[in-house]
């Protein structure tokens, strides 16, 4: 037998497609497939959020407070009573009791907890001027119980962490990859939530007043401070400028009529 | 810059991403261009994997020779193979990786044996081995190792 040598040009062992274009298919996949899964599990969480008793998230709620050093203020309580007095009597508030707490955090922010307890920081105290702009900020923070908000959270996350494992395995990369991918899905979520209660607490600002004055200062305030709006792609909350333009819509949709805001009390406001 | 700093496991894995895949690609094409060039100046040297029967008196000397060569994995070909992980499939980033080595350690063989003046190696086989086993799990490289061996025929003038 004779030897011929021959050089194979084409190479079957490998294939052609571009390396490129097959991680973009893959992608595309494993987004389709993180979405659906979020889907499903925030219809489930949902439905089961719906079916939890009050009672339960009032027990949770005292879990969640230990980790605040707070002391509970009157002269914040008395604000919001006003604002509970104006719920509809048949509003699934009326089953909580509202407890508000002051923390002595430089940190701009108010938190809803489980189970009726509102922390407000007292860097964001520092930064309300007037009567009407703290009335929205508990206004947004009832909206957030309106909405049980934290409890969904609570179950897509508990939802999603479980779906990931079961379906990728523990401490595997697959499920390190699709939970970055369900970060993006989460943000869009969370934004949404704070969108939803920013109206909520607009609708009950002007329930208290009579006007819807005041709603949109203290966004005003955040945004000067807040500059780009990429960093909030993947923010938990909106841009406030975008917050500011999503209620001077509703404003006008409703047609609520804008007056002069009152100065925040005495004993609240910050000594001069 | 905050962005940048707040989502930094995210940044740390885009860069390893565009890094493995620039890095890996220049790397292949390089590997691929030296195999090709080196398998032209080797072809007159014959492989078989038959086994040799030859007259008495044609063959000088007999030795074995053998070639191997271990090749890594890159960030970019890990993600691809671990997304094929969750759809299944052919996971074609790997496969140009197995044929780099499997034709490195021919080569690699052949070499060995053209220097011990040989004209043709019979009887060839090739083994491949994992190195790295689970190299889809968390924070471990995989490497393909593979080893071609064989007997090296030197002939009588």
């Amino acid at each position: 037998m004779k030897f011929t040598p021959i050089q194979l040009e084409d190479n079957i062992n490998v294939s052609k497609s571009h390396p490129l274009s097959e991680l973009l298919w893959l992608v595309g996949g494993l987004i389709l497939l993180v979405g659906l899964t979020f889907i499903v599990l925030g219809v489930t969480a949902d439905w089961a959020v719906s079916k939890t008793p009050v009672k339960i998230e009032t027990w949770m709620g005292k879990l969640a407070l230990n980790q605040f050093p707070a002391t509970e203020s009157a002269a914040l309580q008395q604000r919001l009573q006003p604002l509970l007095d104006q719920l509809p009597l048949d509003s699934p508030l009326r089953q909580y009791r509202f407890r508000i707490f002051l923390s002595e955090t430089p940190e701009v922010n108010a938190i809803a907890l489980p189970g009726g307890n509102i922390v407000v920081f007292s860097g964001l105290l520092q930064q309300v001027k007037s009567e009407n702009e703290l009335a929205m900020v508990l206004a947004h923070e009832l909206g957030h119980f309106a909405h049980r908000d934290h409890m969904r959270s609570l179950g897509r996350g508990l939802g999603l962490a479980v779906a990931t494992a079961l379906l990728f395995g523990e401490n595997n990369a697959a499920s390190e990859l699709a939970s970055k991918a369900l970060l993006s899905f989460q943000v869009r979520y969370s934004q949404a939530q704070e969108s939803a209660a920013d109206q909520f607490g607009l609708d009950l600002l002007t329930k208290r007043y009579g006007h819807a004055g005041g709603a949109t200062d203290f966004f005003s305030r955040l945004a000067k401070d807040a500059g780009n709006k990429l960093p909030y792609i993947l923010a938990s909350h909106p841009h406030p400028q975008d917050r500011i333009e999503a209620l001077q819509r509703h404003i006008k949709n409703q047609h609520y009529h804008l007056k002069k805001t009152l100065p925040l009390e005495e004993d609240l406001a910050e000594p001069q | 810059m905050e962005i940048l700093l707040q989502n930094f496991d995210l940044l740390i894995f885009l860069i390893l991403i565009v890094l493995g895949y620039s890095a890996g690609t220049w790397a292949e094409k390089r590997h691929y261009r030296s195999i090709n060039k080196r398998e032209k100046e080797l072809i007159k040297l014959a492989v078989v994997t038959a086994e040799g029967n030859f007259p008495p008196g044609r063959v000088a000397d007999s030795t074995l020779v053998s070639g191997s060569v271990v090749v890594s994995i890159d960030y970019f070909k890990r993600l691809l193979a671990i997304l094929r992980n969750i759809f299944g499939g052919r996971v074609k980033s790997y496969e140009s990786l197995v044929d780099r080595a499997r034709r490195e350690a021919i080569l690699r063989m052949k070499e060995s044996a053209k220097k011990q003046g040989a004209s043709m190696i019979i009887n060839m086989r090739l083994e491949t081995a994992t190195i790295g086993r689970s190299a889809n799990k968390k924070k471990s490289v995989g490497s393909v190792e593979a080893i071609a061996y064989g007997t090296a025929i030197v002939m009588n003038k």
